[in-house]
């Protein structure tokens, strides 16, 4: 999992990535609004093109594309089997289970498409954001969004350790694979308790040593954290053109006549 | 209307079964799927809790300074556990652990979800998994069903003299189902369209009994060797650790 986690092209340099973090987030907000108050396909598969467009022209892999869109996809599939199914309408088929007589929908599966195209759409949007904003960056950015610093600090922390714990995880799984740790189901279960068991105490361990280096550089229980800096002229005009866009777009698409 | 073959009856129930045995997607409820006004819904009911377990941590680390930084490091440990592969026997694929059930007992269950909603933002921005404005949501069924449900657990197993172990264990698979049974609800509450309410819900609920009835049992024996281990290697931690949520 984490070998997709990795956020290796948030630090790549590139026109977005460049980008104030608090610009991404309205715009990716606005976007993921306008996708979700969609009643109609077209706007939720626009933007995945273009999302899913950008990703490729700043060169992230069209594998990793797929595979972090593999998990909405599932989501997709599930939905419109279930909606297919509980929408009442014209019926198209029909399908008699343990004594349940489902009938599958033309309306229900309409829904079920509409549901999953929002899904894609919106989905593309979180992941083009992810890809082109570091973790640091964006919980920075959510102090100016009114977040609380106490919670600013406690992600700052997690995400800061995540990447050595893993790695310290990894080291453990593959020791205890090596002395057959998980040869029988029983060895299994013991084992990757005793893994669990090894990250928190590595972690509380980590914890006792950040927090003295922490105190050595004046640490009194609250990271203190410098202001924002104001959001580029350029891009707030930036985002007086591409807030309207938006609606405009959501607009012409929601009223567009049949 | 056409009647369907078995073949064709097959086909669909592998698609069901096979769309549901996703464990891995199932945890979190992906962006897009809820309508704006539950998204809204379950924000505004996850909110107190956040503020409640911020105001905790915020209240406990002025005594102790250290807190935040073990809050933040054990969250990092959970959130790396809770992305563990575990192998489901029934349905034959890995799942990954909740791993709230964990963190509520060690941590407490109201600074848990502040540390849940940490561990689902950074899923959500960069695993796509979850997403923003199914947040509350996913805060609700995995932080706060999950933490509460495993936290509470915990102490009424040790209040009936069973051992931490069994305590841990029950804390683990209760907290799990506990996380899928909510996120059940509220795909029900958001997707029943004109079936009924309950029937949609036993639907769901029946479709994430084939991976989470034995992943919650695997969750349960990860957090009794967890806790066991930390127990019997490092015993102190536990006693910084575990204070409660009263402050």
């Amino acid at each position: 999992m984490f070998d997709l986690f990795l956020d290796f092209f948030a630090n790549r340099d590139n026109h977005l990535t460049r980008m104030d973090s608090r610009t991404k987030m309205i715009v990716a907000s606005s976007l993921i609004l306008a996708v979700i108050l969609s009643t109609k396909i077209i706007l939720p598969l626009i933007v995945l093109a273009v999302c899913v467009s950008i990703m490729l022209i700043i060169g992230i892999p069209a594998k990793l594309v797929f595979l972090r869109l593999i998990a909405p996809m599932s989501i997709v599939l599930a939905l419109v089997v279930v909606q297919t199914f509980s929408v009442n309408g014209t019926g198209f088929f029909s399908v008699s289970l343990f004594g349940l007589h489902l009938v599958a929908t033309h309306e229900g599966l309409t829904h079920g498409i509409m549901l999953g195209s929002r899904v894609l759409g919106a989905v593309s949007v979180m992941i083009l954001l992810g890809s082109v904003t570091p973790a640091h960056k964006i919980f920075h950015a959510l102090r100016w969004f009114k977040v609380p610093d106490t919670w600013v600090e406690i992600a700052l922390l997690i995400y800061r350790y995540t990447f050595t714990l893993a790695d310290q995880t990894t080291d453990i799984a593959e020791a205890q694979k090596l002395r057959l740790g998980y040869s029988s189901l029983r060895r299994s279960l013991s084992s990757i308790g005793v893994l669990a068991g090894t990250v928190i105490t590595r972690s509380m361990d980590q914890a006792m040593r950040t927090y003295e280096a922490m105190t050595l550089r004046g640490y009194n229980g609250a990271m203190r954290f410098e202001a924002l800096p104001k959001m580029p002229k350029t891009e707030f005009m930036g985002l007086l053109i591409v807030l309207p866009l938006i609606i405009a777009t959501y607009c012409a698409v929601e009223w567009w006549p049949k | 209307m056409i009647n369907l073959s078995r073949t064709a009856i097959a086909f669909i129930a592998v698609l069901i079964v096979g769309t549901a045995a996703a464990p891995v997607y199932a945890m979190h409820i992906s962006e897009g799927i809820l309508p704006m006004g539950w998204a809204v819904l379950w924000f505004l009911a996850s909110l107190p809790f956040v503020v409640l377990g911020l105001r905790n941590l915020r209240i406990r680390s002025e005594k102790e300074p250290h807190f935040k930084a073990l809050v933040g490091l054990v969250g990092a440990g959970v959130f790396v556990i809770s992305c563990m592969p575990i192998p489901v026997p029934i349905a034959g694929t890995c799942s990954h652990p909740c791993g709230t059930g964990l963190a509520a007992i060690l941590i407490g269950p109201s600074i848990s979800v502040v540390v849940s909603s940490v561990a689902l933002l950074l899923q959500a921005l960069f695993l796509a998994h979850g997403g923003l404005t199914t947040l509350g949501a996913n805060i609700f069924s995995m932080g706060v069903a999950g933490s509460f449900v495993g936290y509470g657990i915990f102490v009424l197993s040790r209040r009936m003299g069973l051992s931490f172990v069994v305590a841990a264990f029950l804390a683990g698979v209760l907290s799990d189902w506990a996380t899928y049974s909510t996120t059940s609800f509220i795909l029900t509450g958001a997707l029943h369209a004109d079936t009924s309410f309950w029937k949609m819900f036993v639907t769901i609920l029946l479709a994430f009994v084939p991976t989470q009835v034995p992943l919650g049992i695997l969750e349960g024996f990860l957090s009794a060797g967890a806790y066991t281990f930390v127990h019997s290697r490092r015993p102190e931690y536990l006693g910084i650790l575990v204070k409660g949520d009263a402050v």
